[in-house]
C-alpha cells in the first residue's frame, strides 16, 4: 500500500473543491471546422486477418478538435448497420487531409459486412462526411449456425 | 539529494540509482534495460513495473487537467499522470513524492523518513538555508532508525502508513519537509543541469530565428528525417514540434522529405510532446519484472498478486484509484476511455547515450536504452518500425511466438496488451526502410549537449554493449535486443483488483 495515501486522501478533499479549470498551458490547438468534409479516398479495406480489420479512407481535414474518431457503422443486414467501431485519430493542423483508420475486432470469419464511414470530434458531433455503404467479407470458414 | 543513497532503508538507492546524467536522467544500467526493464528497490529483489522516465523536461508539463473540449487530459507527471501536481502545483514536485514510499523502488515505510535521513545529511546546513532555519527540527521517536531500516510493506506495519510517531506539530514539519523535497527536486529538473535546451535541433532554429553567429547544423538526412516527423510520419501531431501549421511546400500529404523549412516558429522552446497520453498497442512484455513477484518475500509482503494476470491499464487504472488516489471524483468516469493510455514522452533526449558509447542502436559500441512504458522496444529504429508497420505485420499472438518464417519486431508484431481505446493515428505510415532510419537521424538531432556540454554527460562507468554482426544475427538495429525474447506463458484473465473495479473498461479486458 503506498504510504502516500494518507497524505492524497486529504489532497482528495481539496482537490474536489477546486475548479476543474486550472489555467494551464494549451497545448492543442483548435483549428476551424472544415464546412465540408470530403472522402478523397477510400473507403478500404486496409487488414483483414480471422481476427481483425481495419477500414481505411482519406479525408480534406476536418479540423475541429484535434482529438478526434474515426467511425464505422457496420453489419450483416445493409438495411441494418446496427454495431459502431471508433478509434481515435489525432489530427494534424498543418496537413490539408486526415488518413482515417477504423480498426475492427472480433468480426465473424467468412461473413459479408456491409458499412459506412465517418468521423466525429472528440465532443461527438459529426464531421458530415457522405459516405455510401460497401461491403467486404472476412476470410477464414463461416461458424455453422448453432456452434 | 537526488544522489543520496541514504533515502532508502538499505541506505543503497537513490533517485539517481534510476535517473543518471547520461541516459537524459533515465534508466542508466543496460542489463536492466535489456532485460527486467524495472530497477531493483533498495530490497533488491523487489522491482517495479515499468521504465524510468527521463527527467528532462518533465518539470514543464501543466498540473493534470481535463479539457471540456478536447475530452481528454493533459499533464500530470508519469506514465499513467499519477503525479497530478494538485497539491504542490507541480506535477514534477509531486512525482519526486511517489518513488522514496513505493515498496518496490526507495520503500522507506514511512514520508518522514526522508525528514529523517535529511535531519543527518552532510547537507543539512544547504537545505535550511533554502527552507529555513527550523525547517529540520523534529523530535524523533528513538524507534525511527530501526522503523526507517526496515522497507515499507513488511508485514509487521500491517496498514499503518504513519509507523513514526510524531506529535501533530511535528509531523506537519515532517510533511512540509516532504514538499521541499519535491519542490527541490522539481527545481533542480527545471534547471539548465537537466532540461538544457541545448540540442542540435535548437541550434537549428537560432539558426532559422537569425541569431548572430548560429548555423545550419543539420545533415541532410536529418533535414529528411524532420520533414517526415511533420509529413509522412505524422509524428508532431503528438509530438508537436514548435513550428508552424503552414509549412511549405504545400499538402496534400505534408512535408516532402526534400523540401525547405520556411515556416515560422510557433513555440520558441518546443517540448515535443502535447502532454497527453495514447494507448500505442505495445505488446506485453514478459520479461517485465512485476510479473514474477507474486509471493510474499521475506517481510510477508507481495508485490503483485495477480502475476501474468496484471495488466497495465496506465491511466485508466490511475482514474479509477487503483494506482494510486485520484484527487478528483468527477474524473473517474473517464476511466474506459483512458484504458491503456499512457504518456506521450517529450522526444527530446531519447537518444541520449553516454558519449564513450556511441549510440543506442547496435550494432555499436552502443548503449542498451529502453523504449515506452514497458521497454518492450530496444532501439529506435524499432520504435519508428513500431509506428510505421504495427498494424502491416500484426499477428494474434503474445510475444515470444511469432510464427516461423517471421521475426518478431520486425515483421512480426505480437498484439496490444490493451487493445481498448488503441490510437489509429499510427500503425501504418507508408514510410520505407531508408524514411524510418532519417528520422532515426532526425530523433538524435534532439539530444542535449550539442550547443552546450551536457553536465556530467561522461559518468557511465559500465561497459557499453557490443556484437558481431557476422556471428550473432540480432546485432542491428532491428534485432537489438530479441536475443532476451521468452516465450510469454499462458495468460490468465486480467485480475478482478484491476480490470474489475467501476467504472470497469469497455469492452471487457480479458
Amino acid at each position: 500500500m503506498n504510504k502516500l495515501l494518507l497524505k492524497l486522501a486529504i489532497t482528495a478533499t481539496a482537490g474536489s473543491l477546486l475548479s476543474s479549470n486550472p489555467v494551464v498551458a494549451q497545448p492543442s490547438p483548435i483549428t476551424s471546422k472544415t464546412a465540408r468534409v470530403q472522402i478523397t479516398q477510400g473507403p478500404e479495406i486496409e487488414l483483414s486477418k480471422e481476427s481483425l480489420t481495419i477500414i481505411t479512407w482519406t479525408s480534406t481535414n476536418p479540423g475541429g478538435t484535434d482529438e478526434h474518431f474515426g467511425v464505422v457503422h457496420y453489419g450483416t443486414d445493409p438495411n441494418s448497420l446496427t454495431e459502431t467501431a471508433k478509434s481515435h485519430i489525432r489530427l494534424n493542423p498543418s496537413h490539408s487531409s486526415t488518413v482515417f483508420r477504423v480498426r475492427l475486432d472480433d468480426l465473424k470469419p467468412g461473413t459479408t459486412y456491409y458499412y459506412t464511414v465517418g468521423s466525429m470530434g472528440s465532443n461527438g458531433a459529426a464531421d458530415g462526411t457522405k459516405s455510401t455503404i460497401k461491403q467486404f467479407t472476412t476470410t477464414g470458414e463461416p461458424q455453422r449456425a448453432g456452434r | 539529494m537526488n544522489f543520496d543513497e541514504n533515502m532508502s532503508p538499505f541506505q543503497n538507492r537513490a533517485c539517481g540509482f534510476c535517473h543518471m546524467p547520461y541516459a537524459g536522467f533515465s534508466g542508466p544500467i543496460p542489463s536492466v534495460n535489456l532485460t527486467m526493464v524495472a530497477y531493483p528497490g533498495s530490497f533488491e529483489f523487489r522491482a517495479g513495473k515499468r521504465t524510468a522516465q527521463r527527467y528532462t523536461y518533465a518539470p514543464n508539463f501543466p498540473v493534470l487537467n481535463f479539457n471540456k473540449t478536447q475530452q481528454a487530459f493533459f499533464g500530470g507527471n508519469f506514465w499513467d499522470s499519477r503525479a497530478t501536481g494538485y497539491l504542490l502545483g507541480s506535477p514534477d514536485a509531486e512525482q519526486a513524492q511517489h518513488p522514496p514510499v513505493d515498496t518496490q523502488e526507495h520503500a522507506l515505510p514511512d514520508t518522514a523518513c526522508i525528514a529523517f535521513r535529511l535531519s543527518t545529511a552532510v547537507y543539512r546546513p544547504l537545505f535550511e538555508t533554502v527552507w529555513g532555519t527550523g525547517s529540520l527540527d523534529i523530535k524523533f521517536p528513538h524507534e525511527t532508525e530501526t522503523i526507517c531500516d526496515t522497507p515499507g510493506g513488511a508485514s509487521i506495519f500491517g496498514t499503518d502508513t504513519m509507523p513514526i510517531k510524531l506529535t501533530p506539530e511535528d509531523r506537519t514539519i515532517a510533511n512540509n519537509v516532504f514538499d521541499h523535497w519535491g519542490n527541490s527536486l522539481d527545481q533542480f529538473e527545471a534547471s539548465t543541469d537537466v532540461s538544457a535546451f541545448s540540442s542540435k535541433f535548437d541550434e537549428y532554429l537560432a539558426f532559422l530565428a537569425g541569431v548572430a553567429g548560429a548555423t545550419n547544423p543539420m545533415t541532410p538526412d536529418e533535414i529528411a528525417g524532420y520533414n517526415l516527423f511533420k509529413g509522412k510520419g505524422n509524428c508532431n501531431s503528438c509530438h508537436l514540434d514548435g513550428r508552424s501549421t503552414a509549412p511549405t511546400p504545400p499538402p496534400p500529404d505534408g512535408t516532402a522529405p526534400n523540401s525547405t523549412d520556411t515556416g515560422v516558429t510557433a513555440s520558441t522552446a518546443p517540448l515535443f510532446t502535447c502532454f497527453g497520453s495514447a494507448n500505442l498497442g505495445l505488446p506485453l512484455n514478459p520479461r517485465d519484472a512485476i510479473y514474477y513477484q507474486n509471493k510474499p518475500d521475506f517481510y510477508g509482503f507481495t508485490a503483485n498478486p495477480d502475476g501474468f494476470g496484471f495488466r497495465d491499464l496506465g491511466l485508466g487504472s490511475f482514474l479509477r484509484g487503483v494506482a494510486a488516489p485520484n484527487p478528483n471524483s468527477d474524473w473517474t468516469q473517464f476511466a474506459p476511455t483512458s484504458d491503456g493510455q499512457m504518456q506521450t514522452s517529450t522526444a527530446r533526449n531519447v537518444a541520449m547515450a553516454p558519449p564513450a558509447c556511441g549510440s543506442t542502436e547496435a550494432p555499436g559500441p552502443y548503449f542498451q536504452k529502453e523504449f515506452f512504458h514497458n521497454g518492450y522496444i530496444k532501439s529506435l529504429k524499432q520504435l519508428v518500425h513500431f509506428y510505421n508497420t504495427r498494424d502491416v505485420y500484426p499477428f494474434p499472438v503474445t510475444s515470444g511466438h511469432c510464427p516461423a518464417g517471421t521475426i518478431e519486431k520486425v515483421n512480426c508484431w505480437p498484439m496490444p496488451e490493451v487493445k481498448n481505446n488503441l490510437d489509429m493515428t499510427v500503425g501504418k505510415l507508408g514510410l520505407t526502410d531508408t524514411e524510418e532510419n532519417q528520422i532515426v537521424a532526425f530523433l538524435q538531432t534532439l539530444t542535449d549537449g550539442f550547443v552546450t556540454p551536457y553536465p556530467d554527460i561522461n559518468t557511465f562507468t559500465g561497459t557499453c554493449t557490443t556484437c558481431n554482426p557476422a556471428t550473432d544475427p540480432n546485432c542491428s538495429p532491428s534485432r537489438q535486443g530479441n536475443g532476451s525474447l521468452i516465450p510469454t506463458p499462458p495468460l490468465p484473465p486480467c485480475g478482478s483488483d484491476i480490470c474489475g473495479v467501476a467504472p470497469v473498461p469497455s469492452p471487457p479486458i480479458p
